[in-house]
């Protein structure tokens, strides 16, 4: 049995509208573990369920049935909040406050000394790339840096398990970069870091484990390599057709190659078609050389997250569609 | 525990500091001080007692009001403006940030009566009447009466929007304070009446023991620019109101710890 940050059993969550008082299932079962140390992407369409899931886990939201446990603890553990830092969605602070006494305040919460909080507060500060903003209120600040402002006060206890809900969300690509970083560090020091979000490049790119949910039940589970097929998806081929400026000649050779291509796109002269993973390359090729075409790219295609996401999201969506079908 | 309820406590003041509302009535209490003293001079040598009686009527009336004012929307905002959601998932119990939202409470409308109870002071000096110890026996209740209306209004908001809960904190502090009066007018009416009105005052934190000046209080006239009550009724209504208080703030703090943050 590997030791487990995050263990979730059958999590339901059910809430009953304001006035009409109709059921909203918002996590209709949902059941995984996340090993210590791995860093574990949570993804799914908005209204999914991610962000209802990762509250419930952090006691904000009292489940309706099911259970979960956090390092070990049962949800709602004062001694497993101690060792976690949260970044939730969007983050909202006191506007009042600058990034250091935001640090502070959190440092407080979580029992620092106060000579621990101003060093940790400083390094962290730094960290994020918000030293030049130290000074000033959080009011002032962008929706990015406000992110920036919500990873440090989540890292002051120098926590084992890390939980960000949408943590690129509002970030440049510069930042997505650093957060990217910011993550693979801590997975480097021994933390486990949990997050959610809607960028699938950022989750193929960092992740041990992801879990895919939709309409509050998980649709996938597992390594981004056990998750998409190896098997050939189609071929990607991009080809110049050089018909001698004439544009009916062109626009043949277009319709000789294009026949039979799963897509096609073309720029100027350049073609791009994906062709069908049994289709004839060779023929193909031949094909597109009498067509006066030069043939510049060749490329096997396999199956991508994004596919397998849009796939799950499309399952879900299926009124008889449960877990894992096909 | 401490540690961490003082840090709520402390982001309550400064918080409720940057509230400019606030320095409104700070302004407001200070002119009705001076108006107090350019009354006293039109009165018939009493503006010693027209100084005392507006001064305290002030810390009262605008200390409650921004009692209920703090009470209903500081709490409720952090659910709003969902700043709470990084303080709740930190080691930190639900029952302690209530209790820490109050007593931040209480340091800004401690240091709001102590500027209006020093700007009377002031007055008081000016005119040369000089402070009376039923005046500080008068300003520890009233400094005790906004403590109480702001847990009314601290447990309200816990489970309401801040409308209904400053409607329904504005009715139970005018009806604590009216209660005496209010029981006097059921004696004549219909057992029911008089039965069910009874039930309901004692639902209500009996807010009019801290306003007794003017009153008759076991048969003998009681008021602040004469005989006033002893130390021993001020510390009496004092832990009367006190477990009003932690009954509120414990009531608050149940109601809270079942909410979900969406």
């Amino acid at each position: 049995m590997p030791d487990l940050a995050i263990d979730v059993h059958d999590l339901k969550k059910t809430y009953r509208t304001p006035f009409t008082r109709k059921k909203v299932e918002a996590l209709r079962g949902v059941t995984f573990a996340v090993e210590r140390g791995h860093i574990f992407g949570f993804v799914g369409p908005n209204g999914a369920g991610k962000t209802t899931t990762i509250r419930t886990l952090m006691g904000l939201i009292r489940p309706s049935a099911g259970s979960a446990t956090l390092l070990g603890h049962p949800l709602g553990s004062r001694a497993a909040r101690a060792r976690i830092g949260f970044l939730p969605e969007s983050p909202y602070f006191y506007d009042y406050l600058d990034v250091g006494e935001l640090c502070d305040l959190a440092g407080r919460l979580f029992g620092l000394a106060p000579a621990a909080r101003k060093k940790r507060a400083d390094e962290l500060i730094e960290k994020v790339g918000l030293g030049r903003a130290r000074n000033q209120s959080l009011k002032k600040f962008s929706k990015g840096m406000l992110q920036r402002a919500g990873l440090a006060q989540a890292l002051m206890n120098d926590p084992e398990l890390v939980v960000l809900d949408e943590p690129m969300s509002g970030l440049d690509p510069i930042g997505r970069k650093e957060v990217r970083d910011l993550i693979l560090e801590l997975r480097d020091h021994g933390k486990t870091v949990f997050f959610s979000t809607h960028i699938l490049s950022d989750v193929e790119a960092i992740t041990d484990r992801v879990a895919i949910v939709a309409r509050g039940q998980l649709q996938a589970h597992g390594t981004p390599a056990e998750l998409v097929s190896r098997s050939l998806q189609g071929v990607d081929v991009v080809v110049r057709l050089v018909a001698g400026g004439d544009p009916a000649a062109t626009e043949a050779a277009d319709a000789a190659l294009s026949a039979g291509a799963v897509r096609t796109r073309r720029v100027g002269d350049e073609l791009s078609l994906t062709l069908a993973a049994d289709a004839d390359v060779d023929a193909w090729i031949t094909r597109a050389h009498a067509a006066g075409g030069r043939v510049l790219q060749i490329a096997p295609r396999h199956e991508t997250l994004e596919d397998l996401f849009v796939r799950q999201v499309a399952n879900a969506d299926r009124p008889a569609a449960g877990p894992g079908a096909p | 525990m401490t540690r961490r309820i003082w840090a709520i406590a402390l982001n309550t003041f400064r918080e409720a500091a940057r509230i400019r509302v606030l320095y409104g009535i700070l302004v407001l209490v200070l002119g009705s001080n001076l108006l107090a003293l350019l009354l006293g001079q039109l009165s018939l040598n009493e503006p010693g007692r027209v100084a005392r009686d507006v001064g305290l009527a002030g810390i009262s009336l605008f200390g409650s009001l921004t009692a209920i004012f703090l009470g209903v929307f500081l709490l409720y905002t952090e659910i709003q403006r969902r700043t709470i959601h990084a303080i709740v998932a930190k080691p930190i119990s639900r029952w302690e940030f209530v209790v820490g939202k109050y007593l931040g409470m209480v340091l800004v409308l401690s240091v709001l009566v102590g500027v209006f109870a020093l700007a009377m002071i002031a007055m008081l000096t000016v005119q040369g009447t000089g402070v009376s110890s039923g005046v500080v026996k008068a300003l520890v209740l009233s400094w005790f009466e906004v403590l109480t209306v702001a847990a009314i209004a601290i447990f309200f908001s816990s489970f309401s929007t801040p409308f209904l809960s400053g409607i329904f904190a504005l009715a139970m502090w005018v009806i604590g304070r009216l209660a005496p009066d209010l029981e006097a007018a059921t004696r004549l009416t219909a057992p029911a009446i008089r039965i069910t009105t009874k039930i309901a005052l004692e639902i209500v934190p009996d807010v009019h023991l801290f306003a007794v000046s003017g009153r008759t209080l076991d048969g003998s006239a009681v008021s602040v620019n004469g005989d006033f009550v002893p130390w021993s009724y001020v510390a009496l209504a004092s832990g009367h109101g006190l477990g009003w208080i932690v009954a509120l703030v414990a009531l608050a703090a149940l109601l809270f710890h079942r909410r979900d943050f969406v």
